[in-house]
């Protein structure tokens, strides 16, 4: 099971490949883009920190990267683009082929549809904005040459398993680290990064707001509710108001199930990361998966370490709302 | 203009006046509030009492919800070969195209992924020109897209009523274009926080349960300053609402309304 890291510069390349990164995905914004796009991505990461500047220094950070024996993806994977962006995106797809990329992270149809029609041959991976929650949505972007598909964040494991056993073969990637969001990405149409950081209700994630919330045309069943209850069913509804999606979100006790179901790689959400949450996030997971590989524990005893390096490396405790997988934190195993 | 009934139970048919001639029957967002056989035939037959076309909607669906929409797909074969499916998951679509290659796929609004999130109308008239028209614009409008749908036997097209407007300016005019008033989408998910919320035991529980249902008990108004219009929460999605008829039906660039009297979850 391979490590899929962030990459935002050269700089970081060997340090994350040090540190057990064994593939790398990241994206580029150029000034041109914010002039005409400054609140829209071309690759579902706000403007700011996160991305590239510029081709020549995501071609030092691919030479590099290859150097490692560590591919590198290119994300063009916003969930849609009108006709008015494709120069830009031709810009995009080919200053990242000259680059040498490995493959492109997409999730518009029609940017697949475009590739194709114009006879692009680099791979094509499907980012989690494709939303494959069964076998045939497998089979469907294969036959549109997909090559790898990453699994949207709302499966458990045994949907996860269901899927990888049914499906034609193409390489599953899965979430395992970071920013565990509440909607399904692909069908979320929030817009993130409206604003600057300093402007809060308007950066961040509209499902983390702060909302008055009031339970309406209740029904039968409602309207017998005591106050108590109704707060209590309202206070359901602000969860993500009080847990960070990012506070270090995790499902690495997953790991025991996924290397058993054959999933490609696991990938850990962070461009924009500070290179040193970076390295810690590549070292814990492949210090797990020296376990896994060289121990073969049995899934109790691996949960047991997956837990205890989890809170020794964040300095917390698991907590289910933040857990990928919560049947892990259910079942005793 | 065509005009069509959304209902998402056969309960709320009483719905129907005489300026429908249309049925939309199913479900968009969650694959446990899919029908079974026996709803689906009463609804069929009370289409076809009242002389409706039918038009069966679908959600997103693993692989479990989608064995049973190959069970609904087998019945509405044997009565309908050739109805109308709103899909909302290229499985759906694929499921469609191998084994019920009569059926007309549609594609549906969790598929057009146009932004919904009202908070954009705050800057929306200071962004760049741009800008402004990419969240006007669906990918409708690129050369390659709808040769891909005509391609996948896919002539129509689901667009929520949003509230920066649509424009059809460049779209492709050999898909047709529905639109779905007065409830937009705006996010779903399989979180569900709907789900359970009487239960004090899913208080921190996060995740893929199973239910009671809840949704069908409990609606929530979600009101932030920053979002223009308050969002609605029905089960284990959020919309909102938007009466305002926008001028693209004026001119004639849809033509087919979907009125949903209730939100469809």
């Amino acid at each position: 099971m391979k490590i899929l890291s962030p990459l935002d510069s050269a700089d970081e390349v060997d340090k994350l490949a040090a540190a057990g990164a064994d593939e790398f995905y990241c994206g580029l914004l150029e000034e041109q883009w914010y002039e005409r796009y400054p609140v829209i991505s071309i690759n579902r990461r706000p403007a700011g920190k996160g991305h590239f500047k510029d081709f020549k220094t995501l071609k030092d950070a691919v030479a590099k990267a290859h150097d490692a024996g560590t591919p590198v993806y290119f994300t063009i994977n916003e969930h849609y683009y009108v006709r008015e962006q494709y120069p830009l995106i031709i810009r995009y797809i080919e200053g990242a082929c000259e680059a040498g990329i490995d493959a492109f992270i997409v999730s518009d149809v029609g940017l697949m549809a475009f590739l194709r029609s114009h006879g692009y041959s680099v791979p094509l991976h499907i980012s989690t904005g494709g939303t494959v929650f069964n076998w045939r949505s497998v089979a469907f972007y294969r036959d549109l040459g997909a090559v790898n598909i990453t699994l949207p964040r709302h499966l458990t494991i045994e949907e996860i398993k269901d899927i990888v056993n049914t499906a034609p073969p193409v390489a599953m990637t899965v979430f395992i680290l970071n920013s565990r969001c509440i909607n399904v990405d692909g069908f979320c149409t929030f817009q993130h990064g409206l604003a600057r950081r300093d402007i809060l209700p308007m950066f961040r994630n509209a499902c983390m707001l702060p909302f008055d919330i009031t339970l309406h045309d209740a029904k039968q069943t409602a309207q017998q509710l005591s106050y108590a209850d109704e707060a209590r069913i309202i206070e359901r509804q602000r969860v993500w108001e009080k847990v960070h999606v990012d506070d270090y979100p995790c499902g690495a006790c997953a790991l025991y199930e996924f290397q058993t179901i054959g999933i490609g790689s696991v990938k850990i959400v962070g461009r924009g990361n500070p290179i040193e949450r970076k390295i810690t996030d590549v070292r814990f997971l492949k210090e797990l998966l020296n376990v896994l590989e060289h121990e073969q524990p049995s899934r109790k005893a691996f949960r047991k370490k997956a837990r205890q390096t989890y809170t020794e490396t964040y300095k917390r405790p698991c907590r289910i709302a933040l857990c990928y997988y919560p049947s892990v934190m259910l079942d005793e195993g | 203009m065509e005009q069509a009934l959304f209902i998402s139970k056969p309960d709320t048919a009483h719905y129907l006046t005489e300026d429908f001639t249309r049925l939309y029957y199913g479900q968009e967002f969650c694959e446990r509030l899919l029908p079974d056989e026996t709803q689906l035939k009463e609804v069929l037959s009370f289409a076809q009492e009242h002389r409706l076309e039918i038009t069966f909607v679908t959600p997103y669906v693993t692989n479990r919800g989608l064995a049973h929409l190959e069970r609904l797909f087998g019945l509405l074969s044997e009565k309908k070969p050739d109805i109308e499916v709103v899909f909302n998951d290229w499985g759906v679509l694929h499921l469609l195209r191998t084994s019920f290659p009569e059926a007309q796929p549609v594609l549906g609004r969790l598929l057009n992924k146009m932004k919904r999130g009202p908070r954009i109308m705050n800057i929306y008239e200071k962004m760049p020109q741009a800008s402004q028209e990419y969240f006007r614009r669906s990918s409708l409008d690129v050369p390659e897209v709808g040769a891909f749908l005509l391609q996948h036997g896919i002539n129509r097209v689901e667009f929520d009523n949003l509230l920066q407007g649509i424009s059809f300016e460049g779209a492709d005019s050999r898909i047709r274009k529905s639109l779905y008033l007065p409830f937009a989408f705006v996010s779903t998910t399989r979180f569900c926080l709907t789900a359970n919320c009487d239960d004090p035991g899913y208080a921190e529980r996060i995740g893929i349960f199973p239910c009671g249902r809840e949704c069908q008990r409990y609606t929530f108004h979600l009101f932030n300053p920053v979002m223009t219009v308050p969002l609605i929460r029905k089960g284990n999605t959020i919309f909102f609402l938007n009466e305002r008829i926008p001028e693209s039906v004026a001119r004639h660039e849809v033509d087919r309304i979907v009125v949903q009297p209730e939100i469809p979850v």
